[in-house]
């Protein structure tokens, strides 16, 4: 049996981990871990050197205050072209909550300037303002993921902000329940070459470990050269999670 | 004249929901009140000699009451408080009507009141306390508050209009708040600094060390001011210790109380709200004899570490909300030694609906428990959270009856059954030990 193993860069992990976003992280890990599959998580931050940074197989970034997340954008600007590379290179990555707001092109709050982005996703958010709405609630969608096409998808949203694709971009998933990137066209995240982007909260990967796989495989192609065959893990759980959500939705799987 | 009118039927109302069983009543008579005359609260308050204690925070706020109340009527001091959740404006109105006397006015000594961290700032316009107690503020139903440095920034708006107004009534010779302050919070520190008003703070010396290991449900590592990453020469737990800023020098301000001879229960948590309840107590002129005495016969408020007995088996019952609280209750319990859980996690509007807070919980050594059982509405999604702490022996149970009975027929006779539950679930929990109805 080889000996794989994987590196895993978590973007800001100090400033941007809220709504249990680390739980990504936990399922990435394990899952690979139960497989024989040696996992290294890297913070990817101010101190982060290019090499470092092109040695992660995996890209992942949470959510986080809107300041914290300011914090970020300014940092993050620094390394927008080596990360777009890495992107365009099919580097699997995953970035849920507000990161991918900070990969589109801009963010306009309701009050204040806009906030450019790295430009990484063909997408762009706008915050209607405080006397709008929130958009909160379970979600039900189809994944649009080529490989697990119209796998269902179950998470939690709740964004102010509404995310608009861009003419060419693709959704992550397509909404059954619940709002998505902007309660409009039910659309929910973004999804260029490898890389995810959701609102999705859960955390996304523990009910979805379809998805947690398909990065795994992925990562493992990328560096390996070579089309790697997981081995099943038992899902029963994640299964009955997600046929519990379906349920209380009134969705039938 | 028009409150006099409001008691009277609000009483009637309160009466007829307790007759007919109709559950929690217990908010609606101050729902009507305000709806009748929104200056109803503050009115009342200023006809009557009653003083009040107001307790605020995140996690502690059942507990901390639950001491300060029970020391004051032990020492023959009478106490009103408002019921846990009940803690909107609906409640706090709804326990002072229904303690009114005939004259419109409240006789009891003092009012307790434990209010929701995001409804403070709102309390805090109708309410001039004579105490104001500050624990903690903590990560928690994300989906109805939204962040933390917005709850934060609230708070310090009402806390400056206090202090202003303070500085006027005491040229007035009026009442004015004497503040109550968790010092090893940053955020806490954050919200009070700059108010003239009187203050006392309280921290622990209980040194936790952690390596290298940040506490996944830290919030506020980073300084309030210049958010700057702060430092810690020690810390208890998540962001709580004794901190500074090396950038712009905020830091820990000298503690007035961080250490007492008896603790009445277990657990860091509690002795941050030990102190609380302490520092409060002295400010009301209670020495320390009198409140160690009455430390002795304290029993656990219901749900936060209380003990029942149930088919001649103990069970004790930790509620775990958040993060913070259940990393606390989850280490105390092992600490206790802990073989036998259960952990409930439900989703509904008391608990928060988004359950991605699970995932930020830290937890060791899980390993040495012999069962883990998980009931709930979101069942699941915590089965999911054990699963992948790589502990495989775990079962779940749609129903919390069973659940709770197949636990206690897997302890041995001397051995505790624990279970954590979120804070309907512990509703549920008691309904199913005690066979009464919820509150």
């Amino acid at each position: 049996m080889k000996n794989y193993s994987l590196k895993i860069g978590w973007l800001y992990p100090s400033l941007m981990s809220t709504y249990g976003d680390r739980g990504n992280i936990i399922v990435l890990q394990r899952r690979c871990e139960w497989r024989g599959i040696h996992v290294e998580i890297v913070n990817i931050d101010e101190n982060t050197s290019d090499s470092e940074l092109n040695s992660v197989n995996i890209l992942f970034g949470g959510g986080a205050q809107d300041r914290e997340q300011e914090m970020v954008m300014s940092h993050l600007r620094k390394k927008r072209k080596q990360i777009a590379k890495l992107i365009d290179d099919y580097l699997p990555a995953l970035l849920v909550c507000g990161s991918p707001q900070l990969f589109g092109h801009y963010y306009e709050p309701s009050e204040g300037k806009r906030i450019d982005g790295l430009g990484i996703f063909d997408l762009a958010t706008k915050h209607p303002g405080p006397r709008n709405d929130r958009l909160i609630g379970n979600v039900i969608a189809k994944s649009q993921i080529p490989e697990l096409h119209d796998t269902v998808i179950v998470g939690f949203e709740n964004h102010g902000g509404r995310t608009y694709l861009g003419k060419n971009a693709k959704p992550f998933a397509n909404i059954i329940k619940g709002s998505g990137n902007n309660g409009e066209d039910g659309t929910e995240g973004v999804l260029y070459r490898n890389a995810i982007g959701s609102y999705l909260h859960g955390p996304l990967l523990p009910k979805n470990s379809a998805i947690a796989d398909w990065l795994i495989k992925k990562a493992l192609g990328l560096k390996y050269k070579e089309e790697i065959v997981l081995e099943q893990l038992d899902d029963t759980f994640s299964e009955r999670a997600k046929q519990a959500i379906a349920q209380r939705l009134g969705v039938q799987l | 004249m028009v409150n006099l009118v409001i008691i009277f039927f609000g009483k009637i109302i309160s009466k007829f929901f307790r007759f007919f069983n109709l559950g929690d009543g217990s908010t609606w008579p101050g729902h009507i009140a305000l709806g009748a005359n929104k200056n109803f609260i503050n009115q009342v308050l200023k006809k009557s000699k009653t003083k009040v204690i107001i307790v605020a925070g995140t996690n502690g706020k059942t507990t901390t009451s639950s001491l300060i109340t029970h020391v004051l009527k032990e020492n023959s001091k009478s106490v009103i408080q408002n019921k846990s959740g009940a803690n909107l404006l609906n409640g706090i109105a709804s326990t002072i009507l229904l303690h009114c006397n005939n004259a419109g006015k409240l006789h009891a000594d003092f009012a307790i009141f434990e209010i929701d961290e995001n409804v403070l700032p709102l309390i805090l316009k109708e309410i001039t306390p004579d105490y104001l107690v500050l624990l903690n503020l903590f990560r928690d139903q994300l989906d109805r508050y939204g962040e933390i440095n917005t709850i934060a920034a609230k708070w310090k708006d009402a806390l400056n209009v206090i202090a202003r107004d303070a500085s006027i009534k005491q040229s007035q010779k009026n009442k004015k708040t004497i503040f109550i302050l968790n010092a090893d919070d940053p955020q806490i520190t954050f919200i009070a600094e700059n108010s003239s008003a009187k203050t006392k703070y309280f921290g622990c010396s209980d040194v936790s060390i952690r390596h290298n290991n940040t506490d996944h449900s830290a919030d506020s590592n980073h300084c309030p001011k210049c958010r700057n990453k702060l430092t810690y020469l020690e810390k208890t737990f998540s962001h709580l210790g004794n901190w500074r800023c090396n950038k712009c020098g905020f830091k820990r301000p000298k503690l007035d109380l961080n250490n007492f001879p008896v603790y009445p229960l277990p657990g860091i948590y509690n002795k941050y709200n030990t102190h609380a309840a302490v520092l409060t107590l002295q400010a009301t002129g209670l020495s320390e004899i009198n409140i160690v005495n009455s430390f002795r016969s304290f029993l656990p408020a219901f749900g936060r570490q209380e003990i029942l007995t149930y088919k001649n088996k103990k069970v004790q019952i930790f509620l775990s909300k958040n993060p913070t609280s259940f990393n606390q209750s989850f280490q105390t319990i092992s600490d206790l030694g802990a073989k036998t859980l259960l952990l409930v996690l439900n989703d509904r509007i008391p608990d928060g609906r988004d359950v991605s807070w699970i995932w930020d919980t830290d937890i060791p050594r899980i390993g040495n428990f012999k069962h883990v059982l998980i009931s709930g509405d979101r069942a699941f999604d915590m089965a999911l959270r054990i699963y992948y702490e790589d502990y495989k022996n775990l079962t779940t149970y749609d129903d919390l009856s069973r659940a709770i009975n197949a636990g206690i027929s897997l302890i041995d006779d001397n051995e505790t059954f624990f279970i954590l539950p979120t804070y309907s679930a512990m509703l549920d929990v008691r309904k199913v030990l005690t066979g009464k109805k919820i509150l």
